[in-house]
């Protein structure tokens, strides 16, 4: 039986497998070395979360620890993809280090919780709409820890922030439509500003600018820099922020239970 | 004319925009988008349609309606409607269609003009980098029109379309035939429709009494006498005549014993559009994958 007690077991050795190959490739060893390990680490958390997914008998994504688990699964992958596209060496350490960063919370401060979920949660739409969301938060979030990187270090990487954005947009732009159809479906309106909602729109705005400020002022490059940073802080109000906002309390159908 | 100068204008714009909306609110009060139902709706979409095209034709002779469909025009119009939304985020709103709480109606911020005038403006400039692109059709354009054109859609047809749609609610007794439903302002409305419930069913979770999913069994008639049998459940509605029925609630004192049942009825006769324009937008987000390098 699966449960947040054996996280550890199956978190470890993949912390272990990601670790080893960021180390390896930032030392510029075997690519193919660094690909084998870190997919492996994928395999291993990947398998704990489909367990986690079969024991509980629902997608694991309802609480804000569940969500958390998928981000530090999307975390690596992005990394690898982005290592893989752009040969950047350092690139597996950040989203190594990011993902445990999730892990660690997510094993010292379990959320316990039920199997149960209210009947409109029972839906297709659910799990794309919550994987989709977190792949693109896991994109983002590389792309903000790159421009961070590149404002104190000076080196650039803005083309590669540019393309993890517009793979990050495009990804929330599907996962807020899936949002809009889904609760078309169940409610019966496709976007009624629920406060998640509200914030979800400000965050898209917010990247759509990133893209057009890109294209019309290409050698404003501290301002983009910036609002890459802005923009995360937007997403991450969207994300677990609105939970503490007292303007956002009970009344959101998305605040996640615990 | 300067580069900066540009997206300055967008700025005073925008800045201008807000200021006539506080005006509008403080003087004529929140908007009032009821007063939007078909056919007022219709008109303003030709009218917006219309005027779209005017200014792009006239778009040599004046300097503001070339500006209209740049990014020194967008980039600030965007800001201005982000800026508003996370205001939106920070205060909590009231119910739709209660008065605000405070005297400048932020707190019902999609009545609140300086919000309204904000995201019209957006619209009008989507529309016009619309038009640009849709009267010199090229391959190349369609992953732009996608998501621009997508977006304009789905925006004027949600927002035209909201004062038409029709959101009921309708208790049904078991055994019973029901043909009245009420608005969220408690108005009661004789439906075209009438709904007859067989049989309400709830599953519980087995751990605990929460349910797990419920259901109805229905008849549904017309006046003239075509008649549908089905079961609805949450995330399941029935499509009947331009309506859709979807389980709402039940006897929540009552619980598993409930006998009667709660449906939302919904009549959108704009949703089409707003769909079309949802799924250009999917297409859009594809498309930024398939078509650019990257």
């Amino acid at each position: 039986m699966v449960t947040w007690n054996t996280l550890w077991l199956f978190a470890l050795p993949a912390l272990v497998c990601w670790t080893v190959a960021a180390l390896l490739s930032l030392r510029g060893g075997k690519k193919s070395l660094v690909y084998l390990l870190t997919i492996c680490g994928l395999l291993i958390f990947g398998s704990y979360i489909a367990m986690m997914w079969i024991s509980l008998e629902r997608p694991p994504m309802r609480t804000m620890g569940e969500t958390r688990l998928w981000y530090s699964f999307f975390l690596p992958l992005v990394g690898l993809i982005t290592y893989s596209r752009w040969q950047y060496r350092w690139i597996l350490s950040f989203s190594t280090l990011l993902s445990a960063v999730f892990l660690c919370i997510n094993i010292l401060k379990p959320e316990i919780h039920s199997k149960e979920m209210m009947p409109a949660l029972q839906s297709p739409w659910f799990a794309p709409h919550v994987i989709i969301y977190m792949f693109a938060y896991a994109t983002t979030g590389v792309a903000t820890l790159m421009a961070l990187w590149q404002l104190f270090r000076k080196q650039d990487q803005l083309a590669a922030i540019d393309n993890l954005t517009r793979v990050g947009l495009s990804f929330i732009t599907i996962g807020m439509l899936f949002g809009a159809l889904w609760a078309k479906e169940a409610w019966g309106t496709y976007w009624s500003w629920d406060p998640k909602e509200t914030w979800a729109a400000a965050t898209w705005l917010c990247y759509l600018i990133y893209v057009h400020l890109r294209k019309s002022r290409p050698a404003a490059v501290t301002p983009a820099l910036v609002w890459q940073v802005i923009c995360f802080l937007c997403l991450q109000m969207c994300w677990w922020g609105i939970n503490y906002l007292p303007s956002a309390q009970g009344i959101s159908v998305h605040t996640y239970g615990s | 004319m300067s580069k900066t100068w540009g997206m300055t204008k967008g700025c005073i714009v925008c800045c201008g925009l807000v200021a006539v909306g506080m005006l509008l609110q403080l003087t004529i009060g929140p908007v009032r988008w009821d007063a939007m139902a078909s056919p007022v709706n219709i008109v303003v979409l030709i009218v917006l349609l219309f005027s779209i095209l005017t200014m792009h034709l006239l778009r040599g002779k004046v300097h503001l309606f070339r500006w209209m469909s740049t990014l020194h025009a967008g980039i600030p119009a965007m800001v201005a409607c982000a800026m508003l939304t996370v205001l939106m985020g920070v205060t909590r709103q009231v119910p739709t269609g209660h008065q605000p709480t405070e005297p400048f109606g932020i707190t019902s911020m999609l009545t609140f003009w300086p919000f309204v005038l904000s995201y019209t403006w957006l619209v009008v400039l989507l529309g016009m980098v619309c038009m640009t692109r849709l009267l010199h059709p090229s391959w190349r354009n369609i992953p732009f029109l996608l998501n621009h054109l997508g977006l304009f859609i789905a925006l004027v047809a949600g927002t035209l379309g909201n004062a038409d749609m029709q959101d009921l609610r309708m208790v049904v007794q078991e055994g019973k035939t029901e043909w009245r439903a009420v608005d969220s302002k408690h108005h009661v409305h004789q439906l075209p429709i009438a709904i007859e419930l067989h049989d309400f069913s709830m599953e519980l979770h087995e751990s605990s009494a929460a349910p797990r999913s419920f259901s109805s069994d229905v008849t549904v008639y017309t006046k003239s006498g075509t008649t549908v049998r089905d079961t609805i459940l949450v995330n399941k509605p029935l499509s009947f005549r331009g309506w859709k029925i979807y389980q709402y609630s039940y006897d929540e004192a009552k619980g598993v014993e409930s006998d009667i049942s709660v449906f939302e009825l919904v009549r959108d006769p704009w949703l089409p559009f707003v769909y079309l324009g949802i799924f250009m937008m999917l297409a859009g987000a594809l498309s930024i994958f398939v078509g650019k390098k990257w």
